[in-house]
């Protein structure tokens, strides 16, 4: 029978041989390497020569077909409320918000159901709007780091570059236009993600829902748009909704020939479907039959 | 006696974190007890036997054969996770008989070894009921239910006892140690030491990824005796208790509580102090409200080892 | 024994996967495209349209909702769940504390959920089709039509599957890259000139589509087709690929259930 001693012991297993003894030290280098500050900022910002010189081997290719994008460049070098709302609107850009909703907003409130968290908020004094409140924050922060934060920067920097302020004295109401959009989208988005993210307690069927969603009703309006020539098709189209509000709000023609209004009122109707289920599902105790 | 299990100088590192240190050591048929406090590395070494864990270092046998993508192993292997995760969209009855399924049994043998299973765990009226809305005890022994529903010969039980209630727990001790008195091979882990206890004398006691001890119980609590165990009595008239056992000398100190009806004795032999102490309260009429010992516990135990 | 195995895994997570409450979600979403149609079909009946196509509606639905989106997502979820799902979950203990090879029940579990996608998918298409047809249905020539469609689309079911199945036993975040990959990658790539194509899992699948242009015709944007028999064997090659090491990974790989 053995009793180990007290106090350090001196381990006395056998070292395994490795046959790439220098691996460990060039992982754990590289690792550190990235951790440094601004290392990440700096090793991706000296990739861009390289993305532009891909791009160009792509022109070549492709010179035909921009010389088209090239005749365009005057309209797309004016900056006015047009060149914000195209911003805005892009589709690269709400792509882009939708994939960050997956990455963050997924397991908001999902991961609160798996691992029955909700009790343990709700034993605390904390109200259900104060849990609402904490969980889109997540969100709004992300999104508004898209949206709200290169709005501004865009239009100080035009102020800055141009030395005058005549650009806001031609559109003094472009900065609110830029605060209510921002907020629009992220406050649409943060319903949206959290009413998804509530229904189901895995993280990666919601994240999947919360792509999918979006993604399909866009192909509903191309489809349904594609034969029947409607423009109304678009009310289907979370997209179209978002941008036809965006163009009310930049002052510019929207994308389809909708009253601003429906659109409006459909992004509305998500928000308040969100808020009566989140309210029915989000709950201290869960009652299983 | 040929070991059943051996493991030869196994450790595990999870990144830096050592999570189990040089353990060698054989598991002979019986039950054995794998004790520690949490985070010792008990479910480590047990996830390393049932090769669900790759080792750092070492080897694990088991009858022989390594077990690492030995399935075949596991037709003998009955192994109950600590984790309380299941499929929760299914009944209990389908949990169990599609894991049988993969054990290759006919239908029949199938739903006669579910019956057994289920009906020794007490579930057998509730196996139509999703698991999703099970209690913890309820899931606990669905856990044990589907270790044991294949008849293995080795049992692997990890924390077995978590959940049950004390009359569940007496249950599936008695049940272990059935399947002792039938040759099986059983390591049973857990945290509580009176568990343990009840089911065997032979345990292992790890700490810090280390085996600390390795043997029968008594042997490790008679080492113990060097330090001298605390015994806490709430009763009537305690300083007339402590006048009666004062000059034995085998009593090595004695407190009084914050409250005047409890006294602390520190003795160097509890059976000999046990053995006094029933006389004395019937001889001085003396009542007992409540006899404890806050030092008969594992978290102690360690505390000797380790020298805290 | 390992046949065996499989079938009994199969037999498992089929049966349990036809009772879970994401399948039946993903069934009423497979559902839509039929739903389109019966719009579509209600439309030219009320309105007595003229220049009504239905073979090209239905080649369109097939290309735009089922191809470009439909089996990208129903194979993501459940390909990288066949593993995914188990470590999360930490039910992967009781897999791999029975006596079935690993690889077992990687195919068992790839099998089962391939078939529940392909019996949505098909079962969509199938409808969506009678109802567009439902003129025609006669016109025994035009189910060649929907015969091929079906095959090319549970080719892709496969193919996907596999490769998902793959990124499900390789990566952490496997549904970030299997986004990035179905909506990103199998996109971008038809825009590239040359081989580069042949990359991309939606050009085999493309190249099997007779598609002569129509109202979407830059989704066929410089698309130079494979031959049909070497698309369809370089379809099997990926999917046996992408299986052999989704199997070796999950056997050799060790998963750390967290507490």
């Amino acid at each position: 029978m053995m009793i180990r001693e007290k106090g350090y012991t001196h381990w006395d297993g056998i070292l395994r041989e490795r046959r790439y003894p220098w691996w460990p030290i060039t992982r754990l280098g590289i690792k550190l390497t990235f951790k440094r500050k601004h290392f990440k900022f700096l090793f991706f910002g000296s990739l861009v020569p390289a993305v532009a010189y891909l791009a160009g081997i792509y022109i070549s290719e492709r010179i035909e077909d921009f010389r088209y994008i090239l005749r365009g460049s005057q309209r797309f070098l004016q900056i006015n409320p047009a060149y914000f709302k195209s911003y805005f609107t892009s589709d690269f850009l709400l792509f882009m918000m939708v994939m960050i909703l997956v990455f963050c907003g997924a397991g908001l409130i999902s991961d609160d159901l798996k691992y029955n968290s909700l009790q343990l908020y709700f034993s605390k004094p904390l109200r259900k709007k104060d849990y609402f409140l904490g969980k889109a924050s997540v969100i709004f922060f992300f999104l508004l780091m898209l949206t709200l934060v290169p709005g501004i920067v865009f239009f100080v920097m035009k102020l800055i570059f141009s030395g005058s302020f005549q650009f806001l004295r031609t559109y003094p109401w472009l900065l609110l236009s830029v605060i209510g959009y921002s907020a629009l989208v992220t406050i649409f988005f943060s319903f949206y993600t959290l009413l998804i993210s509530s229904l189901s307690k895995n993280r990666r069927y919601v994240g999947i829902l919360i792509f999918a969603i979006y993604i399909f009703s866009d192909i509903f309006f191309g489809i349904f748009f594609g034969i029947f020539k409607n423009q109304y098709f678009s009310l289907l189209s979370l997209k179209g909704n978002l941008q036809q509000v965006g163009a009310l709000f930049f002052g510019q023609k929207p994308p389809f020939q909708v009253p601003w209004l429906y659109s409006f009122f459909i992004l509305l109707c998500v928000c308040f479907l969100a808020s009566a289920i989140l309210k029915k599902k989000i709950k201290g105790v869960e009652v299983i039959k | 006696m040929t070991a059943v299990i051996e493991t030869r100088n196994l450790s595990k590192w999870y990144g830096n974190v050592l999570g189990l240190s040089d353990v060698s050591l054989q598991v002979e048929p019986g039950i054995t007890g794998l004790l520690g406090p949490n985070g010792a590395g008990k479910s480590t070494f047990l996830k390393l036997i049932t090769g669900q864990i790759k080792p750092s270092i070492g080897k694990v046998f088991i009858k022989g054969q390594r077990v690492r993508n030995n399935y075949s192993l596991f037709s003998k292997i009955g192994f109950c996770p600590e984790q309380d995760s299941f499929y929760e969209e299914i009944t209990g009855w389908e949990f169990l008989t599609n894991l049988l399924k993969l054990y290759h049994y006919s239908p029949s043998e199938i739903k006669t070894r579910a019956e057994q299973a289920l009906s020794i765990v007490e579930l057998l009226k509730d196996k139509d009921r999703l698991i999703r809305a099970y209690s913890r005890g309820m899931r606990q022994r669905l856990k044990f239910a589907q270790a044991i529903a294949h008849t293995p010969e080795i049992f692997i039980l990890d924390e077995p006892l978590n959940g049950l209630d004390p009359l569940g727990k007496r249950k599936i001790i008695r049940l272990i140690k059935d399947y002792k008195g039938e040759g099986k091979t059983i390591i049973v882990s857990s945290h509580i030491l009176p568990e343990i206890e009840a089911m065997t004398k032979n345990i292992i006691l790890i700490h810090q990824g280390k085996i600390f001890a390795k043997g029968d119980i008594h042997y490790i609590r008679d080492l113990i005796e060097t330090h001298p165990h605390m015994i806490l009595i709430k009763c009537t008239n305690p300083r007339l208790l402590a006048s009666k056992f004062i000059h034995e000398d085998y009593v090595v100190n004695v407190n009084f509580g914050a409250t005047a009806d409890s006294l602390l004795v520190e003795t160097k032999n509890r059976d000999k102090f046990f053995s006094l102490l029933p006389s004395l309260l019937i001889e001085n009429n003396i009542e007992v409200e409540e006899i404890t010992s806050p030092d008969d516990n594992l978290q102690a135990v360690f505390d000797y080892l380790v020298g805290k | 024994m390992m046949w065996n195995s499989i079938q009994e895994v199969f037999s498992f997570f089929f049966f349990f996967g036809r009772r879970a409450n994401k399948t039946k979600f993903f069934f009423l979403l497979s559902f839509l495209p039929v739903i389109m149609a019966m719009v579509v079909k209600f439309d030219q009946i009320f309105s007595h349209r003229t220049g009504f196509d239905e073979m090209s509606i239905f080649s369109n639905l097939i290309m735009l909702v089922y191809l470009q989106f439909l089996i990208l997502i129903l194979t993501l979820f459940y390909g990288t769940s066949i593993c995914s799902e188990e470590v999360e979950g930490k039910t992967l203990t009781y897999l791999a504390t029975r006596p079935v090879p690993k690889s077992a029940v990687i195919l068992g579990k790839y099998a089962g959920h391939t078939l529940l996608v392909i019996l949505m998918v098909d079962i969509g298409v199938i409808f969506s089709f009678l109802i567009l047809n439902v003129n025609h249905l006669l016109d025994f020539s035009i189910y060649k039509i929907l015969l091929r469609d079906i095959g090319v689309l549970t080719l892709g079911v496969i193919c996907y599957a596999s490769f998902f199945t793959f990124l499900g036993t390789f990566l952490k975040k496997s549904i970030l890259f299997g986004l990035v990959f179905s909506f990103g990658w199998e996109n971008v790539i038809q825009y590239f000139p040359g081989s580069t194509q042949r990359f991309a899992i939606v050009h085999y699948l493309k190249s099997l589509l007779p598609y002569k242009g129509g109202k979407f015709s830059f989704l066929m944007f410089r698309l130079e087709p494979t031959r049909p028999g070497i698309a369809i064997l370089a379809l099997f090659l990926i999917s046996a690929f992408f299986l052999v090491l989704a199997c070796l990974f999950f056997s050799q790989k060790e998963y750390i259930l967290e507490d």
